[in-house]
């Protein structure tokens, strides 16, 4: 496993000093300046929207999941409805304003947080429109949180195709940045569900689309970092209700664990797939399947050709490997004590009837937050295809030995529809993806206060990685907007940003996200 | 639960989110400054309690918000807090002078091996289920029904009154010959429990749950309806009791998906003052939306009362179950 980068890098256009190996700041964008702010808020008002200007209001929106960019808003419009929205954005060109929307901020590269100008806060467009049980379509404001959504899906017995393992996460925010489950190897990413939508443009036109209907919008604002409109409404696709069968297989070698990942996805051999790994010394390869048949199916045919051992056979093997090394009997002890704390907590009673666990977000995200969750998150990760994936996912590896003791990785593939190429240009799907796409997060666990630096300097490691193989970034955007000129070159960024600037001439929409 | 002193505060709060998907009062408004998320990060921006006052009274005290923070912030405790640092209402006052007067209520104590029932204003105002309930719960060695019931201090911890620690020892001094004491309100249920740690402390619906003749009334097709503000002061501990109640009986639970109780009503203290006019109507559509269901069975007698005024169905009280005429028991009575 090489950390170094193997082919010299052009020089970043724009950051000069962002060479590899040189440690960077945390760069928050310059907060605007504020001109016309006055005017703006007499115009705004004027036109019925409702500014909150109070320091109860912005506060709350100061940062973001990440806890590392901080920027505070001139004022707060809580979205209700389009027409509200499109008064803003037509305010907001008119005099200049920057208008940055948050969904759920879960962002972790301060994507969702307005250094200055208006912040819109999407949860308060978080109703249920209408669900079509027969057609397995819903449409949805889209402030809403895919929780909130399965709460409303499930009382008429379905659910969601596929939405990221996170409570917290809003349906227009994950449809602009893409969205990934442990079924995203078969159903693609959350973004890929989206039938239709309606959008309020950069310059306040509510429209209505779709892959029929004002198709260049739809390509453009679906995974379009939301640079292109403002999602109000979708209608999704969705599915019946199925609890999962869970299989849970361990691995003490990243590489094997991720080629059996990629077996079963190319084979289509499980309904979700995806890797959980406490440090790269216990790797945990989860399968599972909506039903019996497809389970019977992975057993006759893939289950003795994976590689992974159960729990039991797991630690039968790391025991010699742990007691001949004594310098590694600390490592055994955390692994020790984060299986019993962790475990339990996937196998809460109440989320298992009959061997079948029901709810897997909720269990994942409850265990997500309560055992990685803090006031800083650094999740950096890198989306590359299939061939240079466990490439990336060693060298991502060793930077996160190098800067933390204890830290997850988190792998999954993302099926890929080649109708939807158009939606992957300049998004995490990296160019040179075909079939799928691959990603992983590299997590730390915050054993103790770090300094932002080493924060920074260490996701700059992992996005660096990025740049050398060619791949891309899920976190996309923010401060780290620099790395994606770098990673998918100055044509394609020059052709989106001049997209951008006729759809939104003044720039007031997520400005500083990429452009 | 751990004990509130050693849980965290406002301070530890990261901005997750989580509280708002299960808090009443987001549901209502959307904005997310009437959630424990936008007062801790506003308090944590250094706003003054005086300019959160509209939130602060917004909260119902159903107590949802507490179970799913990972940070393990005293929610409930902090809020209550909150309402006391607001400037006093004429009501807050009164009811602070009246409990610095009061004389104490002496109960007729049976042995400590009785458990006691506190029971809330309204079960006195039903004299035959409250009979009904000393029946159920006293059956095996009598009950002690509390004659100070402190009603008066848990409108004082609603609204953010003090109670004068004597007021709260005259209160307790009887509860302390018990070993068991059941409460039938959810706010002075977390505060006994925390008063009286060595006491086994339950709420009413816990108690008549626990017993064989009511569990074997419930059956699918009843939505059970969990008192929110008990289960959510103890929830690692109930869930596993109603969940087996549920698997048992086979009726449904008032749970989202985080086994979270989603509560019948969603009234801000404005509300529950009589300030503001009530709307039940959205939460209980909520409560009832794509639910089939043919009886609806509750814990708390207010809940009875609210849910019969804007629903059609047959609501019950746990303790009714058996005289329910609608029952396999209750048509063989």
């Amino acid at each position: 496993m090489d950390t170094a980068p193997s082919n010299p890098l052009p020089p970043c256009p724009v950051g000069p000093d962002s060479l590899i190996a040189i440690k960077r700041q945390q760069t928050n964008p310059a907060r605007w300046n504020g001109a016309n702010w006055a005017a703006f808020a007499v115009a705004l008002r004027a036109a019925e929207v409702e500014l909150l200007e109070s320091l109860a209001a912005c506060g709350a929106f100061a940062t973001d999941a990440g806890g590392t960019a901080y920027g505070m808003p001139h004022g707060v419009v809580i979205a209700r409805d389009a027409r509200q929205i499109s008064n803003l954005l037509k305010t907001a060109q008119e005099h200049g304003v920057p208008v940055t929307v948050r969904g759920g901020g879960l962002t972790t590269e301060g994507e969702s947080v307005a250094f200055g100008g208006v912040l819109l806060d999407m949860t308060g467009m978080s109703r249920v429109k209408s669900i079509d049980a027969a057609a397995l379509t819903v449409r949805t404001e889209c402030g809403i949180f895919w929780h909130s959504l399965a709460e409303e899906l499930r009382r008429e017995g379905l659910d969601y195709l596929s939405a990221p393992l996170n409570l917290t996460s809003t349906v227009g925010g994950s449809l602009n940045v893409g969205g990934i489950d442990v079924n995203s190897p078969r159903l693609g990413c959350s973004a890929d569900q989206a039938v239709a939508l309606q959008v309020v443009t950069p310059t306040g036109d509510i429209v209505e689309c779709s892959e029929t209907e004002r198709a260049d919008l739809f390509q453009r604002v679906i995974l379009g970092y939301g640079q292109f409109g403002v999602i109000t409404e979708a209608t999704l696709k969705v599915r019946r209700y199925t609890p999962l069968r869970m299989h849970y297989f361990y691995y003490s070698s990243l590489r094997t664990a991720v080629e059996d990942l990629q077996i079963l996805d190319r084979n289509d051999a499980s309904d979700y797939s995806g890797i959980l790994t406490i440090m790269d010394s216990a790797v945990n390869l989860l399968v599972a399947f909506d039903s019996d048949e497809r389970e019977a199916a992975f057993n006759a045919k893939w289950r003795a050709r994976l590689r992974g051992h159960g729990e039991f056979g797991f630690a039968l093997r790391a025991i010699p490997r742990y007691a001949l090394r004594p310098w590694k009997w600390p490592e055994a002890l955390y692994l020790w004590q984060r299986k019993r704390q962790l475990f339990p907590e996937f196998r809460r009673p109440e989320y298992l009837r009959d061997g079948l666990m029901h709810d897997r977000t909720v269990v994942f995200s409850r265990a997500v937050w309560k055992f990685w969750g803090s006031r800083q998150m650094v999740i950096p990760d890198l989306a590359t295809s299939a061939e240079k994936f466990i490439k990336a996912v060693e060298r991502g590896n060793a930077v996160c030995r190098k800067y933390f003791p204890y830290y997850t990785l988190y792998c999954v593939g993302i099926k890929l529809r080649g109708d939807h190429k158009p939606h992957y240009e300049m998004s995490c799907i990296p160019p040179d993806a075909t079939g799928w796409a691959y990603g992983c997060e590299f997590e730390p666990v915050m054993d103790r206060v770090y300094s932002r630096d080493h924060l920074q300097s260490f996701k700059n490691e992992i996005y660096d990685i990025g740049v050398n193989l060619g791949a891309s970034y899920y976190r996309f955007g923010g401060m780290m907007k620099g790395y994606i000129r770098r990673a998918l070159g100055d044509e394609v960024v020059d052709r989106h940003l001049a997209m951008k600037r006729k759809a939104d001439p003044a720039m007031i929409l997520n400005r500083d996200v990429i452009f | 639960m751990m004990p509130a002193a050693q849980r965290a505060d406002f301070a530890a709060c990261s901005g997750c989110s989580l509280c708002l998907l299960v808090c009443p009062a987001w549901r209502r408004t959307r904005d997310l400054r009437d959630t424990p998320h936008g007062r801790a990060k506003a308090l944590q921006h250094g706003v003054a309690v005086v300019e959160l006052k509209e939130s602060i009274e917004s909260c119902t005290l159903c107590g949802a918000c507490e179970p799913v923070c990972p940070e393990n912030i005293d929610l409930v405790g902090m809020l209550l807090e909150l309402r006391r640092q607001l400037p006093p209402m004429i009501l807050t006052r009164n009811i602070t002078t009246n409990m610095q007067a009061e004389r104490p209520r002496e109960n007729v104590t049976l042995s400590a091996s009785t458990p006691a029932l506190v029971a809330g204003g309204m079960y006195f105002g039903r004299p035959a289920l409250l009979a009904r309930i000393k029946t159920l719960l006293g059956s095996a060695r009598g009950i002690t029904v509390a004659n100070d019931n402190g009603a008066d201090i848990a409108l004082a911890l609603e609204i953010g009154a003090t109670v004068p620690p004597q007021r709260i020892e005259r209160f307790l001094a009887p509860l302390r010959a018990h070993k068991t004491i059941v409460l039938t309100d959810g706010l002075l249920l977390r505060q006994v429990r925390a008063w009286l740690p060595e006491a086994r402390v339950a709420g009413l619906g816990e108690a008549l749950g626990a017993l064989a003749p009511l569990r074997r009334q419930l059956r699918a097709g009843d939505l059970y309806v969990i008192d929110p503000r008990a289960y959510h002061a103890d929830h690692e501990r109930l869930v596993t009791h109603y969940d087996g109640l549920r698997a048992e009986t086979g009726c449904t639970l008032n749970l989202d998906l985080q086994r979270i109780a989603i509560p019948a009503t969603a009234r801000s203290l404005r509300q529950r003052l009589g300030a503001d006019a009530i709307d039940d109507a959205p939460q209980l559509r909520w409560l009832l939306q794509g639910r089939t269901i043919a009886r609806i069975v509750v814990e708390s007698e207010s809940d009875r009362f609210a849910i019969g005024q804007l629903c059609t169905l047959p609501v019950v009280h746990l303790a009714e179950l058996a005289d329910d005429p609608s029952s396999p028991e209750g048509k063989q009575s």
